[in-house]
């Protein structure tokens, strides 16, 4: 099965540094992969390249089947690459519902009288926005919140109108950059759980970053390990977790499980 | 149609409007002038209340807007109606020619950069005499419509009244809109804003180009309001009393902005001989607004629940009607 | 021969756009902030000089001390009063602090203009020379005494403000903070008394400048706002980094301004400073001496 994102001979160079350094990745059609790795691997910079923020010094990116290293970040986007934040991007003055619609800013359009006249309200483009907002928003068991600023919301609660947001525009790819980070553990199961499903209910590949190994073991299909840029270690959790490198990286030398 | 469900601006024009038969000359030079204002800081509330761009070349493109329609109708004999339209597009093209270098900073920077250009604008008004008259500056005959002068603040006051109308309905029609929403992302989170298909650089200079256009609209009015233009009435210090207009009244707010202008119109004609007291006032007024109410008093009331917020979306619902479903308080902190 | 008065009238007015660009620099490095209200420091500096030596007769390196002493006067209390209450203060919402501090500095800007307005009207006043002999004679050439002053005095100026930062106790703590504030204030540095401390100082650098500029130009409430944009453009060419990089920066605008003039436009003076400004943002933000800022995503 083609992967639906393809990753080759990625290197991010700035300031001096190497951040990601000759990195080979794929990601599978309906897969969770995941990405570890210690502090500054590159994994958040790796996210950046492939979102399109954090220009590669070389090196490409197909997806399904199609290059899209040339493409800016908005185009990115349109193309079907979603992503969450290590802190949450939403956009504060704005309540869920007008968060998530800003999710749909790609398809959603305006003719050009409504910008003059007012809203006249194109009753087909209306109705499929909102039919998707209050679908996306029940999914996740937010609807109650539907008018609600964002900026009066908890964390947990941020993370998950962002995760909306991406959901909405129904992505080919969605990246989630350490979501569970400031949650309590009961939080962190219900997150899980909510994960775990995305790739059958949303016909969506997930990236994702995350720092307690138990969690990504048990969540995600693949893994692959970064160190200081490279990728050294790539297979199922069992593999990873068995690997004495990547015990390495992160303990600093060889234990016996 | 969609403009009865704006009760609030309806009321406000109306009240003027019946206002205006009872006014005396001066109370009627206020309320234009007001109106003037309002179409001028509207734009800078895109921009810099919507957008977060802090862009101090508004007074420029205000001149810029006055002198294209006074020149044009006292050398070309162009009228008022298609004069007016013009100098909106002729700022317009100028805001889009500056924004498109000014973009590539921001915050500190792009302030400096625009009252860099800001200051050239200024110094070309005063010193291209052949066309601009120089520090003498153009005497603004009343407009003529279909043949008809309209010699009296009343009969300007009906053009401006209509002008400002036509204004905030595309203001909120912007403001309800996909363009609206990505000026909100693009100040809230820029991040965001291009990991969601915002092309940012290119909604940077859109904002320009449309808070430019309102300036020079407005820059056109004012020149009625005034009936004689010179460089002095374009310089940063015009800026300046805008951006009070837009910090009093509450900035990313449409309602605040009638109140901003009519605090900021009416407070300098009560110190009227006194440009000290004018600047001591707006100074503090900006300095105690900026400390304590943030969001301007629009902000306040919004707060308070006496003002909805504002809506970034085509509305379901107008305000004050009886459909309204009831948001959930957002308590800030 | 013409060529040495030229470069003599410019190397000193690139000292004072580099004194009032240095007051800038320390604020922006120290809180990230433009303080719009820098210019009117300049005024007042000016104002006091001419307060202390035509008003109340004291000599000319007395009203300096007054003049010193005023502007950095107001310079503490503007801080205390108006920036230091956003700064300390909750989260704003939607406007971040800084953005708060600018419009406040705006906001202090016309205040302070309009205050000096009060007492001094819109006429424009003389403050004598320092010295009596206004030019001399070097090597044929006949100086401004008052153009030397102010490049010795900038000089030692300087001078003194890079020891300061390099060897003093407070000019090191001052330093540490502007690199890394909740640093600072981890190890028990009272960020307040640095906050007082560089707009003190910034303070007595635009005061210094407006008062050795008082005799050449003349002293009135709106003389503040045309130096600022000098000052920032000698901070933008020097880039924002550097104490004795504004002072280049200064020095090399008050040259090119002068040559500028003379064969080129000399009515185009008043905007080469904006174009400066233009020019740099636009083209190399962080001037000739600075660093590019890394962007943090």
């Amino acid at each position: 099965m083609t992967p639906l994102l393809k990753i080759e001979n990625l290197t991010i160079k700035f300031d001096g540094l190497t951040a990601v350094d000759n990195v080979t990745l794929a990601i599978g059609q309906g897969e969770i992969h995941g990405l570890i790795g210690p502090n500054g691997a590159g994994k958040t910079t790796l996210f950046n390249a492939v979102s399109g923020l954090a220009p590669a010094t070389s090196g490409s990116f197909v997806l399904a089947g199609e290059d899209i290293t040339s493409l800016q970040a908005p185009l990115r986007a349109a193309a079907g690459i979603r992503r969450t934040f290590q802190t949450v991007q939403l956009v504060q003055s704005f309540t869920v519902y007008e968060n998530l619609l800003f999710g749909l800013h790609t398809m959603v359009r305006d003719p050009i009288t409504s910008f003059i006249i007012g809203h006249r309200r194109d009753p087909q483009l209306d109705i499929d926005a909102d039919a998707a907002i209050d679908h996306v928003l029940s999914y996740l068991d937010m609807s109650d919140l539907r008018d609600r600023v964002v900026d009066s919301l908890t964390i947990a609660q941020q993370r998950y109108v962002e995760i909306g947001r991406a959901l909405v525009a129904r992505p080919k790819l969605l990246m989630l950059d350490e979501p569970t980070a400031g949650l309590s553990p009961a939080q962190v199961e219900r997150l899980d759980n909510m994960v775990a499903k995305l790739p059958a209910d949303w016909n969506v590949s997930i990236v994702l970053v995350e720092h307690v190994i138990p969690l990504v073991i048990k969540l995600c299909d693949r893994i692959t390990v970064l160190d200081r840029g490279r990728v050294i270690a790539s297979g199922t959790g069992a593999d990873i977790s068995s690997d004495p490198v990547v015990q390495a990286a992160y303990l600093g030398e060889r234990i016996d499980a | 149609m969609h403009f009865l469900r704006n009760n609030v601006f309806l009321l406000i024009f109306a009240a003027l409007l019946v206002l205006s038969f009872f006014a005396d000359a001066y109370t009627q030079y206020l309320i234009n002038l007001m109106l003037t204002y309002i179409v001028i800081a509207q734009g800078l509330n895109l921009i810099l209340g919507f957008a977060g761009m802090f862009a101090f070349a508004h007074g420029a493109f205000m001149g810029i807007g006055a002198y294209t329609s006074a020149l044009l109708v006292t050398k070309l004999n162009v009228p008022f109606l298609i004069a007016m339209p013009t100098a909106g597009i002729a700022a317009a093209l100028v805001g889009c020619a500056i924004g498109i270098p000014a973009i590539r900073v921001s915050g500190l920077y792009l302030a400096m950069v625009t009252v860099g250009f800001s200051e050239i604008l200024q110094w070309v008004l005063k010193h291209w005499k052949s066309l601009t008259g120089g520090p003498d500056g153009v005497i603004v005959p009343a407009p003529v419509f279909f043949g008809i002068e309209f010699r009296s603040d009343f009969h300007t006051f009906a053009i401006i009244l209509v002008v400002t109308i036509l204004m905030t309905l595309l203001a909120q029609g912007i403001i309800r809109s996909r363009l609206g929403r990505a000026f909100v992302a693009i100040r809230d989170s820029e991040i965001a804003a291009q990991c969601n298909g915002v092309n940012v650089a290119r909604t940077k200079v859109f904002a320009f180009t449309i808070s430019a256009f309102y300036a020079g609209i407005g820059g056109s009015l004012f020149s009625l309001t005034q009936h004689y233009i010179n460089p002095e009435n374009f310089n940063l210090y015009q800026t300046i009393l805008q951006f009070c207009m837009v910090i009093v009244g509450g900035a990313a707010s449409l309602v605040g902005l009638f109140i901003g202008a009519a605090i900021l119109t009416w407070l300098p004609e009560l110190l009227r001989n006194a440009q000290a007291l004018q600047e001591i006032g707006y100074g503090l007024l900006l300095i105690v607004f900026v400390i304590f109410l943030p969001r301007g008093l629009a902000g306040f009331l919004i707060d308070k629940g006496i003002l909805p917020r504002e809506q970034y979306s085509p509305a379901r619902f107008g305000w004050f009607s009886a459909r309204r479903r009831a948001p959930e308080k957002a308590t800030r902190s | 021969m013409e060529i040495a008065i030229l470069l003599s009238v410019g190397i000193s007015n690139g000292c004072l756009y580099g004194l009032v660009g240095l007051g800038l620099v320390l604020v922006y490095n120290a809180q990230g902030i433009p303080n719009f209200a820098h210019g009117e420091l300049f005024m007042a500096g000016a104002f006091a000089a001419y307060t202390g030596n035509v008003l109340l007769g004291l000599p000319y390196g007395w009203s300096l001390l007054f003049a010193v002493v005023v502007a950095g006067a107001i310079g503490i209390i503007v801080e205390l009063i108006a920036i230091r209450p956003i700064s300390m203060h909750r989260s704003l919402g939607r406007a971040s602090n800084q953005v708060a501090i600018v419009l406040a500095t705006v906001g202090l800007m016309i205040v302070l203009k309009g205050l000096a307005r009060i007492p001094w009207g819109d006429s424009v006043r003389n403050l004598p020379p320092a010295f009596m002999t206004e030019t001399i004679s070097i090597g044929g050439l006949y100086l401004s005494t008052q153009r030397l002053l102010i490049v010795a005095v900038t000089l030692v100026l300087v001078v003194a403000i890079s020891l300061f930062f390099a060897r003093t106790a407070l000019g090191k703590t001052m330093r540490a903070t502007s690199l890394n504030i909740t640093g600072a204030k981890l190890i028990g540095i009272n960020t307040g008394h640095v906050y007082s401390a560089t707009w003190g100082l910034a303070a007595v650098c635009g005061g210094i400048a407006g008062m050795l500029a008082a005799p050449l130009i003349f002293v009135h409430p709106d003389m503040g706002t045309r130096m600022l944009l000098k000052g920032f453009a000698a901070a933008c060419l020097g880039g924002f980094g550097s104490v004795s990089g504004v002072l280049v920066g200064g020095i090399l605008m008050g040259i090119a301004e002068i040559f500028f003039g003379r064969y080129f436009a000399t009515s185009m003076i008043d905007i080469f400073a904006p174009i400066i400004i233009i020019i740099v943002l636009l083209f190399r933000p962080q001037g000739l001496f600075g660093s590019r800022q890394a962007l943090r995503v």
